[in-house]
């Protein structure tokens, strides 16, 4: 797991995604192909750090290594380029978690691998109020 | 090579629950064996087994060899066949593939999931890898909460109420009454469905299929290698697997199970078939959300009406055309590798009038319909009676 | 001559402060420990169970790279006594989240004082002309002892400055720093342990006064400077009280303290604390004004700077949230869920 979080740990910080040389669409997280027109030349691309929530939900039965943190929300954000990232939200009011709401990035321990282990650390949104 | 049709013969399926007392292994013998002698003459040429996480829950891989040689057939080719949930139709549609091309003269397929050896949580994530590592379980979104995102996104966009979205658990649990096979067999309400405990908001524990282990298997034969009484058999009349963008909320309109919709009109254009002629569908209802969408995608209901026409009875056992109809994923049961085998073994019980109480009349046709992630793999095949 | 004073002016170019959202009020700390009453502090703060010293320097280097619009980094230093890695350096984790990787990159520990250090090498570099701007950062997740008194006071959050060479943005100028050491053992963790011990009033004078008297008068005497040139003053902020005694004694007032002095509101944030401080008085200075800083860290030393606010302090306004914002939008917590966040429930 730290290895695998190693090798994509600027998406993970900064939130580095694709855009398609071709038809200049941005994709988070990166892609091979280029969703939109089939383009197969993508290059990195930071992605902004704001956006809106299209939809959320909050998960009260959460994967392991998660526990502590139930119940916790999650919500698709549309980012203002268009990507769209999968991501909790966190510190926010519940009655502000609702879809529309505009969100910013922020760098959080996203997994603990226990006390000894590593903590990977990456991206988490919080309402912008 | 001619093309041949393709028969199901016999069946064999356990009861879904949790087999303390049964292996991986128990269980597979156990629906082999079962369909292997409803058809005694034939010696399956090829072994399918649909699968997806043995290696999580039993430290097991290599399924197919493993089956073969427990099963006495040493020698003979086995596989296994993996795409989340739907490595049962999945691994259904190979082997029938293979025999309506002539490759093989028969082959059995058995899907088996082990899942109680896990705690609820490993099972979770287990599950879990049905979607991305690096950015959907690494933000903690188990499956269920990808598809209580969707569920959300469906009630906000498409107008759908929660007594609404409660209606095909309703109909899964009633039907599952009379299935001695179901895991679970107790009627339910509605309101006791937005009652349950809280899963992945708006999703409760009813609007979600259970954890449970069990094993199915078919047995299918070509034209050349059937004999016997073709009323005790089922007729595949198509079949076709399709892929949607991997991730749900990726997708350009996420509330169109694009996939379903491919498999289904693939697999009926196989069969010649418009939909008017099925006379019952075994849809995979993993989420009450996901079984709405799917019934929509297919076209039997309009966009934003799947939970909608459920609630006004367009779906029960008696209606023209019952869904689910021994209790679906929610009521008959999901073990995962297995559940596509096991709609498949169910159709096989309709069309050849063996399904008791839960007996469609005047079927002729009828379709599976087997899913693995959120409508990432869609496997779709046609069924009728054989002439 | 004890001045420190590079031969190229260092300036800070951008700051950014943060201050997690929740707190707990010191009375409810009291309510578990002592039957009642509170702390010398109303509240402190208490970063959230998926932050620590790592998120919280990231987020403060990303409003001060903002401000200053720097794009490469010289030297990347975090200064701290609550890194989550014994080893594996906190700084290389910022220097990632902010691309870069051409830099000088480092923890630093000393107690409280450990972010001003940062301050101090990052001037020598620049200075030398060896860097053109380096990141330093104060910032702690502090640990207080559960019914310890210290646990009153012991917060999360810190600052973060980019320094570099003094140009017609720079907003404002670090003119001179003094520092004053000895081997004082008035509070300290030993390398197993989780929580720090200290010597209670043993830190007063011993410690605290007679390590920042000793390095702000030094600066003022070799600056020539007297107390009633600056317009600010901020000192390390163990309580409320120490902050207002040491600047009496030092000669400044109450008008002076009063913008830098947060302790009452968010606790001790150790590292953070006097930086914290000069991010809050930065907030409000003007072109012209005048800042003493001295921190203080426990083991023992003091920290004191000369800083001069220009006219670049004028287009920082509105760039990131204040220090005020981040502490008016705290989030009151009780004491179990403090525990749960803070990790101090053994499970």
């Amino acid at each position: 797991m730290a290895i695998q979080a190693w090798r994509i740990k600027d998406r993970y910080y900064r939130l580095i995604g694709s855009r398609c040389q071709e038809c200049r669409t941005e994709f988070f997280p990166p892609v091979y192909t280029c969703r939109h027109c089939g383009s197969e030349i993508i290059k990195d691309q930071e992605m902004p750090k704001e956006g809106k929530i299209m939809t959320y939900t909050r998960l009260h039965e959460p994967l392991p290594g998660f526990e502590a943190q139930a119940p916790f929300y999650l919500a698709v954000v549309m980012l203002d380029n268009g990507a769209r990232v999968l991501t909790q939200v966190v510190d926010s009011p519940d009655e502000s978690v609702k879809t529309g709401a505009r969100v910013r990035a922020t760098v959080r321990r996203a997994k603990v691998d226990g006390d000894s282990g590593q903590i990977i650390y990456g991206y988490k949104f919080i309402v912008i109020s | 090579m001619p093309k041949s049709k393709v028969y199901i013969t016999s069946v064999g399926f356990t009861k879904i629950d949790d087999h303390w007392e049964k292996s991986l292994l128990d269980l597979a013998v156990e629906a082999a064996r079962g369909a292997m002698k409803g058809t005694p003459k034939v010696r399956p040429q090829q072994i399918f087994v649909g699968n997806m996480f043995s290696a999580v829950g039993a430290g097991q891989e290599h399924l197919g060899a493993l089956l073969a040689s427990a099963l006495g057939l040493v020698g003979v080719p086995a596989l296994k066949v993996e795409s989340a949930s739907s490595s049962g139709g999945s691994a259904f549609n190979v082997a029938y593939s293979l025999v309506k091309s002539g490759a093989l003269d028969s082959a059995l397929v058995v899907g088996v999931e082990k899942m109680r050896d896990l705690e609820t949580e490993e099972v979770s994530q287990a599950v879990a890898m049905a979607e991305s590592a690096e950015y959907t379980q690494f933000v903690g979104a188990s499956f269920a909460a990808l598809n209580g995102l969707l569920a959300r996104y469906y009630m906000e966009q498409l107008d759908v109420s929660r007594d609404e979205l409660s209606s095909i658990p309703v109909i899964d649990h009633a039907n599952a009454v009379n299935a001695e096979h179901a895991q679970f067999r107790r009627a339910i309400t509605p309101d006791a469905v937005s009652r349950s405990s809280m899963v992945a908001d708006p999703l409760r524990l009813f609007d979600c299929a259970p954890i449970g282990d069990g094993a199915a298997a078919v047995l299918l034969v070509s034209d050349r290698a059937a004999s016997g009484a073709k009323k005790k058999m089922a007729e595949v009349l198509g079949g076709r697997i399709a892929t949607n963008e991997f991730s749900v909320y990726q997708r350009e309109d996420m509330l169109d199970f694009n996939a379903t919709r491919e498999a289904f009109k693939g697999a009926m254009a196989q069969a010649g078939l418009s939909t008017r002629r099925l006379g019952f569908a075994e849809v995979h209802d993993a989420f009450s959300v996901v079984g709405a969408l799917s019934l929509e995608a297919m076209g039997f209901s309009k966009r934003g009406r799947g939970s909608k026409d459920a609630k006004e009875g367009k779906y029960n056992m008696g209606s023209e055309f019952p869904i689910n109809t021994f209790g679906g994923l929610k009521a008959r049961g999901n073990p995962i590798g297995a559940t596509g085998v096991y709609q498949i073994a169910e159709a096989f019980l309709q069309l050849t009038g063996q399904a008791g109480k839960n007996q469609v009349e005047d079927a002729d046709y009828g379709i599976t319909h087997n899913v693995g992630g959120v409508d990432t793999t869609s496997v779709v095949h046609v069924f009728g009676r054989a002439t | 001559m004890h001045l420190m004073k590079s031969s190229k002016p260092s300036a800070i170019l951008g700051y950014g402060a943060y201050i997690p959202l929740y707190r707990i009020p010191t009375s409810e700390i009291a309510r578990i420990w002592k039957g009642g009453g509170s702390g010398p502090n109303t509240e402190k703060t208490v970063a959230s169970m998926d932050e620590d010293t790592v998120t919280m320097a990231i987020e403060a280097a990303r409003y001060a790279m903002k401000m200053s619009g720097t794009t490469n980094l010289g030297a990347v230093f975090v200064g701290t006594e609550s890194k989550p890695y014994a080893v594996k350096p906190t700084s290389t984790m910022v220097a990632q989240a902010l691309g870069q990787h051409y830099t000088l990159a480092a923890d630093l520990e000393f107690a409280c004082k450990a972010g001003t250090e940062a301050i101090q090498v990052i001037m020598g570099l620049v200075g030398s002309g060896m860097i053109e701007a380096g990141l330093a950062i104060g910032m702690d997740t502090a640990q207080g002892r559960p019914g310890d008194d210290l646990e009153y006071g012991a917060a999360s959050g810190g600052a973060a400055f980019v320094i570099g060479r003094k140009g017609k943005d720079a907003i404002a100028v670090i003119e001179s720093s003094t520092s004053f050491v000895s081997d004082t053992g008035d509070f300290w963790r030993r390398a197993h342990e989780k929580y720090p011990r200290h010597l209670s009033r043993f830190t007063g004078e011993p410690a605290y006064f007679h390590h920042i008297e000793s390095s702000v008068q030094t600066l003022l005497g070799e600056t020539g400077h007297k107390p009633s040139d600056f317009t600010y003053a901020v000192f390390h902020q163990p309580n409320p009280r120490f902050p207002v005694e040491v600047a009496t004694r030092l000669g400044f007032t109450m008008d002076q303290v009063r913008t830098g002095l947060l302790n009452p509101m968010i606790g001790n944030t150790y590292a953070g604390s006097s930086p914290i401080g000069l991010a809050a008085v930065l907030d409000e200075a003007k072109p012209g004004d005048k800042i003493l800083l001295a921190s203080f860290g426990s083991g023992a030393g003091s920290d004191a700077f000369c800083i001069e606010v220009l006219d670049g302090i004028k287009k920082t306004r509105g760039v990131n949230p204040t220090v005020k914002s981040m502490i008016q939008r705290g989030s009151k917590i009780d004491y179990s869920t403090y525990s749960k966040f803070r990790d101090k429930l053994h499970k």
